[in-house]
């Protein structure tokens, strides 16, 4: 809270030992070490140190006068259960140490021990204490994590069943007139696809990033995939006054991959680039062979893309503020899709753009190897989508 | 003169919807699909009620517009006017900032789910309405 820079504190070690000689000694190792080392003479007092401290471990004479180190051990973690404690014993039996460790004690130091066994036990101790720190944290972090993104689907599946519902609702109470009954139902039918949109585009991440894409491979066609596709959006785009060209090698572009992945991925590809377009803009799909791999550029001459958004055009629900006014519909996922299918397969994805004028995105893929004309299997069998 | 009641919410579909439903019953309605639009239709029109989404473009917005209506001097003559905050996610501030002060300082007059429910709705403007009125008067 203070603004200064957090510089990581040395690590702590409270020593806790009636003998001064034992307390000097650790503490010069301990210092040497690098730590901060503070010692007590009772276990009273060790405590209190403990609880102003903080300390990362305690190292803790078991046989002390007062308070035992037996004790000692369980009230450190009465005050944080993390703390490791180490204990020394003079009478190292087997049952002293098993006592020690069922209170609670991480290990023990039988006496004599020399500076570099004390070092040694530091060291895993404090280790231990790091370790479990971080996993600690990782739990706090992924927590936080999931009840974010589920707090996120929750609102995007809810916006667009919240506007049918809220026009359902009205419609429900006040009179309309025919033609405006017929508008509200329209947009609720819009509504509805956007969501039928969003749950489809999760289900195709659930299955790309499962893995399912790596276990269908057949070599497939590009220039098929995308004839097929500019086929289908033709008329679509004619209604935009968007025109659709494409471009390939005579003899085709062969990918080995999933199909339906393919087919998503450039889907997503082409319809943003018809979504996105001006008036009188055009679409140019451009497929080229080049260095053992297949390289499929989709051009638009729309609005392009600022280039502080670039960075983050391939993320997880990404959306250029810009683009909002233009399209309502899309919960920011298609492109996130296409690059978790490019990167599965082993390709990259990448843009240029200029704004006013219209991006190009580019797909390299690895090619299918050469053979030309290499038997095509069945494609109807692929759980990508 | 009919009340005013401005709609703040970034989707425009709830809008016309909510819109239709309190021109229905005689309130004049202005809308605004950002936080910043509607401060700026605030400042203009005074209107005599908000209702505003909390989940915009950035997930702070509607907190931000509560603030700014609550605490901040700027605002300080629109202080009385009830706000009504607005989430299609059951939490409120308090769930959401448990245990913090931020709780306290974007804490709205009302808060309401989405679907909002047309009746509760519009008996709760009238009654808003009608106290901050005759607390103003």
């Amino acid at each position: 809270l203070s603004g200064t820079t957090e510089v990581a504190p040395p690590e702590t070690v409270v020593v806790i030992d009636d003998d001064y000689a034992m307390r000097l000694s650790c503490g010069k190792i301990l210092a040497k070490m690098g730590l901060r080392a503070e010692s007590f003479d009772s276990g009273a007092r060790g405590l209190e140190g403990v609880a102003i401290l903080k300390p990362d471990m305690v190292v803790v004479d078991l046989k002390m006068p007062g308070m035992s180190g037996m004790e000692v051990i369980s009230r450190v973690h009465e005050l944080d259960p993390q703390i490791v404690v180490v204990v020394i014993t003079g009478y190292a039996t087997i049952d002293t140490a098993v006592e020690a460790m069922k209170c609670g004690a991480y290990d023990f130091l039988p006496k004599p021990f020399s500076a570099d066994e004390l070092r040694l036990i530091v060291n895993r101790s404090l280790e231990r204490r790091r370790l479990v720190r971080e996993t600690q944290r990782h739990e706090i972090e992924r927590a936080m994590l999931t009840r974010r993104f589920v707090t996120f689907v929750a609102h995007q599946l809810r916006t667009p069943l919240v506007a049918v519902h809220q026009y359902l609702d009205v419609m429900q109470r006040v009179e309309q007139s025919p033609a405006k009954q017929h508008e509200w139902l329209v947009r609720c039918l819009t509504r509805i696809e956007e969501l039928q949109d969003l749950i489809s585009d999760w289900l195709t991440l659930a299955r790309v990033e499962s893995g399912a894409l790596l276990r269908e491979r057949v070599e497939v066609d590009l220039n098929r995939i995308v004839r097929d596709l500019l086929g289908t959006y033709q008329q679509i785009a004619a209604g935009q006054g968007v025109s659709l060209e494409s471009s390939f090698p005579e003899d085709g572009l062969r990918v080995c991959g999933d199909r339906n992945c393919l087919l998503v991925l450039f889907d997503n590809l082409i319809t943003n680039a018809i979504k996105y377009n001006k008036r009188g803009g055009k679409v140019t799909v451009t497929g080229t062979f080049s260095a053992g791999e297949a390289v499929v550029e989709v051009a638009d001459q729309g609005i392009g893309i600022p280039e502080k958004y670039r960075p983050y055009l391939f993320e997880e629900f990404f959306r250029v503020p810009e683009e909002r006014s233009i399209a309502a519909s899309g919960a920011g996922l298609g492109l996130h899709i296409a690059k978790r299918i490019v990167s599965e397969m082993g390709g990259s994805i990448g843009v240029e753009s200029e704004v006013g004028v219209g991006s190009v995105f580019r797909v390299r893929l690895p090619g299918a190897g050469g053979e030309t004309g290499a038997e095509i299997h069945a494609e109807a069998h692929s759980d990508c989508r | 003169m009919a009340a005013k009641v401005l709609l703040i919410d970034d989707d425009s579909d709830f809008r016309i919807a909510v819109k239709t439903l309190l021109e229905g019953q005689g309130y004049e309605v202005l809308e605004a699909s950002s936080g910043h639009a509607g401060l700026e239709l605030l400042l203009q029109h005074k209107p005599d009620a908000v209702l505003v989404d909390i989940m915009m473009e950035t997930t702070v917005e509607g907190y931000g517009i509560t603030h700014a209506l609550k605490h901040r001097d700027e605002y300080a003559e629109f202080r009385n006017i009830p706000v009504f905050m607005v989430s299609s996610i059951n939490q409120s501030p308090d769930e959401r900032f448990p245990m913090s002060p931020e709780a306290e300082m974007i804490r709205p007059d009302w808060y309401l789910t989405k679907p909002l429910d047309s009746s509760a709705l519009l008996r709760l403007l009238e009654r808003a309405i009608g106290t901050s009125k005759g607390l103003v008067a």
